[in-house]
């Protein structure tokens, strides 16, 4: 028979792991999960008998009851208040407890008083079949059932003399002195159980509470203790905290000691303190305070100076402490890493040395070796070209296999110098205006002599009306050169190497390619082709020549001028050489006239200048120098001279992209006049000078507009529509 | 019309054979100067129609002789080509501003080098030409 007492123990929701959703009937499930969430410690900590037993036995001696402590299986923790020594005496005569309820006598029945209060969470009164009662209350912490306490007489009336006697037979004792203690026990009613019960509840559950809260704190103290140790142990980190306002709150041993500032005259100061007067008029502090706030965290190097004014180059990190999206301070480590900055800059200044030195040494090598170099070339070439007279076949033939071997030579030292400019990253490019087709034949015909050697065809399939590119022609040169030069290589006799070009997959890119018959390459060999001094060893030819460097030194070039370089290529089915050079683009030449800005405002011209000789042609070195001349008269960086947009022979136009309105115009046409005339005081040059501001729509000027602005100047200059028209 | 007079300077014996018996086979006159400072004192006795110029010189740099050329009026107006050893990424620019007409890294092609000293002294003679008529 049970009866239920109330109230339950509301569950209270601040507690550890209170979101932890039991079903309050299943309790095997319930001591799984509670075993599973709650350290055995922290249990052993919580129930640990020695901390309830003064608050028990006050209950006890109060309540003239005994009261248990039991662990969430019913496991006795403890009792106290042996207020009944029958119960003591038969507690500790019994060798063997059948209810597993020492408050339970007369039965072997297993007690279910304390499973049945922690299911229910309130507190239940049981009474056993010989009619004692007990009262069993659970001990909760939010959802989670730690324990029970469990409070009753062993009787609780009048001692039945046969009770008695069954209890003393049952357990062994003396009956005649089991009857003197019980005679002494004062009765309990059920009554006053049942309210009692409820009262150990509230006592009960309250005193888990404040234990667990000590335990939290004590844990608390522990770990702060501990984090304190760590962070005055850190000796070689100055490590601090502030609040928002950049206030300092805390300074550890490092600090002082990197610092030089005791903690009790730090705390409450700013942390200005330790920049530098010139950061500090520059608001560096703050800045990099802000920085933290917003990115969480701001990591920077530089000068920080000491209590004693010394200065030291300092790694500084500092990271905004935040709350709920509140910034509650920010934590800072410095370090001092000026021996690592010197080092740094000690290694840095030697790494520079010695780039130096070896760029002195491979420029003078360089140089050295090209004197004697053009003796021999001179004297050689001054015999292949008959300066001394006729040569005999045979004399022709190694005269020019000689030859053969000082370009090579040639080319070779050539190699070495741009080798130096690549790892001093001095290789530049010059890039402008460069038409093609007159490019590729003139390279063509320079490597004609190495491929009749193999007896291999250059052929060139440049489409008609390629774009101009925007390059260096030396360096284009240079590339074509080293891949047609590899491709006569690992072409084989009787084969071709072909020059192409073609639209590029890149915008604004075209692509030249040089393909040869040869032996092709194979994958993991593409991969690696344009690696410094690699050379692909090829079957058929297993010649050695040259440095290995010139396909390295193509894809610095060409990635110099924006492009990219890469290899297509089947092994058996010979190899394609690929690279993209920019197109030339006359709006990005003129981007810095051609804006919104200036087109708005009107105030962007083409000026034309015609120049045409009072007798007979103008020639084209004259025209050369002309060039020179206005390119002396326009201003860098305000007006562009236009190059010579025509693969036909030069024009006596020129074209200027000016920044200028009509005003402005009248100035510039002057000066160039006097310029033109002072380069020609006999006056014999017409020059005549003529602008167009009518390429202007009204605005407003967008990207596309200033497109078509572009493309209207390109197309006026390449039709030369401008000086027919004579627009004004 | 008479045979133009080239003077080249440079320090090099081989070269100076050779580049001498290469442009005496183009009909050009040819006298030669070996370091800087003979080098003035023969263009204004010899008032050569070009100049040939080494850059790295005993007794001054090759930039001095230009410098010096474009200080003295009966010399100011010869043109010079520049034919040096040194890299012409840090001295071309360098040798065009100071008067120059043209650069050669040696060893220079023949054939362009040729040209330009075709182009240079064709030049002087088309300017002077133009200017006298």
């Amino acid at each position: 028979m049970t009866a239920k007492a109330s109230p339950r123990v509301d569950a209270s929701e601040d507690l550890p792991s209170a979101s932890l959703i039991l079903s309050p009937r299943d309790s095997g499930r319930l001591r799984e999960s509670f075993d599973m969430v709650t350290s055995a410690t922290l249990q052993g900590q919580l129930l640990d008998f020695s901390a309830w037993s003064e608050i028990l036995t006050t209950y006890g001696r109060t309540m003239k009851v005994a009261v248990a402590l039991t662990d969430s299986q019913g496991q006795i923790l403890g009792k106290c208040h042996n207020a009944q020594p029958v119960w003591q005496l038969v507690h500790d005569a019994a060798r063997s407890w059948g209810s597993g309820c020492p408050f339970c006598l007369t039965t072997h029945v297993p007690c279910t008083a304390v499973a049945e209060a922690l299911q229910t969470g309130g507190a239940v009164m049981v009474r056993d079949q010989a009619g004692l009662t007990h009262v069993a209350v659970p001990l909760l912490l939010g959802k989670l059932r730690f324990g029970a306490i469990i409070a009753g007489q062993v009787f609780d009336r009048y001692p039945d003399p046969l009770l008695l006697r069954r209890v003393a037979k049952e357990f062994g004792v003396s009956a005649q002195r089991l009857w003197e203690l019980a005679r002494e026990q004062r009765p309990v009613s059920d009554a006053i159980l049942q309210a009692s019960g409820d009262l150990l509840c509230a006592l009960g559950n309250a005193f888990l509470r404040q234990r667990y809260g000590a335990i939290l704190e004590a844990k608390l103290a522990e770990t702060n203790g501990r984090f304190r140790l760590l962070v005055e142990g850190v000796r070689d980190h100055a490590l601090f905290t502030m609040d928002p306002t950049g206030r300092v709150t805390s300074w550890n041993g490092g600090a002082e000691r990197l610092l030089g500032y005791v903690e009790a005259e730090i705390v409450g100061q700013n942390f200005s303190c330790i920049f530098t007067g010139e950061d500090i008029q520059n608001h560096v502090p703050e800045k990099q305070l802000n920085q933290a706030m917003e990115e969480g965290r701001a990591e920077n190097e530089g000068w920080r100076v000491r209590g004693n004014r010394n200065r030291f180059w300092a790694n500084v990190n500092i990271t905004a402490v935040e709350n709920a999206g509140l910034a509650r301070g920010f934590a800072i480590i410095v370090h001092d890493v000026t021996e690592q900055r010197k080092v740094a800059t000690v290694l840095e200044e030697a790494r520079q040395e010695r780039e130096c030195l070896q760029e002195k040494l491979i420029s003078h090598v360089s140089h050295e070796l090209r004197t004697p170099l053009t003796a021999i070339y001179l004297f050689t070439t001054n015999l292949l070209d008959g300066v001394f007279g006729d040569l005999t076949p045979d004399q022709h033939e190694h005269l020019t296999f000689a030859l053969d071997n000082v370009k090579q030579l040639k080319s070779m030292v050539g190699d070495l110098l741009d080798i130096t400019r690549v790892e001093t990253h001095k290789l530049t490019v010059d890039p402008q205006h460069l038409s093609l087709a007159k490019l590729i034949d003139d390279v063509l015909s320079t490597c004609l002599t190495n491929a009749a050697v193999k007896n291999i065809t250059l052929r060139s399939d440049v489409a008609p009306g390629v774009p101009f590119i925007w390059a260096d022609p030396a360096r284009v040169r240079q590339i074509l050169i080293n891949l047609i030069d590899n491709g006569i290589k690992f072409a084989s006799a009787g084969g071709n190497v072909t020059v192409a070009t073609r639209p590029a997959e890149n915008e604004g890119f075209l692509c030249l390619s040089v393909s040869d018959t040869g032996c092709g390459i194979s994958r993991e060999n593409r991969e690696i082709v344009f690696d410094r001094l690699s050379q692909v060893r090829s079957t058929a030819e297993a010649s050695r020549t040259g440095l290995g460097l010139g396909l390295f030194i193509s894809r610095e070039l060409v990635s110099l001028h924006g492009g990219r370089i890469w290899v297509e290529s089947e092994l058996g089915h010979g190899s394609i050489f690929c690279f993209t050079l920019p197109v030339f683009s006359l709006a990005k030449l003129c981007a810095h006239v051609l804006t919104a800005t200036n087109l708005e405002a009107g105030c962007v011209a083409l000026i034309a200048v015609e120049v045409a000789a009072v007798e007979g042609a103008v020639q084209a070195d004259l025209l050369l120098e002309i060039r020179k001349v206005l390119e002396r008269c326009i201003r860098p960086g305000l007006d562009v001279l236009l190059p010579s947009m025509s693969d036909a022979q030069p024009v006596g136009t020129f074209f200027i992209v000016a920044c200028t309105d009509d005003k402005g115009f009248e100035v510039i046409a002057s000066r160039l006049v006097r310029e033109l005339q002072n380069f020609d005081s006999a006056s014999k040059l017409k020059p005549v000078i003529s602008s167009t501001t009518s390429l202007l729509a009204p605005g407003p000027f967008g990207e596309e507009q200033i497109a078509d602005v572009a493309a209207r100047v390109e197309q006026l200059v390449q039709t030369h529509l401008l000086g027919k028209e004579r627009l004004k | 019309m008479t045979e133009n007079k080239i003077l080249i300077i440079d320090d090099d014996q081989h070269l100076l054979l050779a580049l001498t018996a290469r442009l005496k086979a183009k009909n050009y006159r040819v006298i030669c100067a070996a370091d800087a400072i003979s080098a003035i004192t023969v263009a204004r006795r010899e008032v050569p129609d070009l100049v040939i110029l080494d850059l790295g010189l005993p007794a001054g740099d090759g930039f001095r002789v230009l410098e010096r050329m474009r200080d003295l009026t009966d010399l100011v107006a010869i043109p010079v080509i520049v034919l040096s050893a040194r890299d012409p990424a840090d001295n071309r620019k360098r040798a065009l501003d100071a008067g120059a007409v043209a650069f050669f890294q040696k060893p220079p092609d023949n054939h362009e080098f040729l040209s330009a000293i075709r182009h240079a002294l064709g030049e002087t003679v088309a300017l002077s030409t133009f200017l006298r008529t």
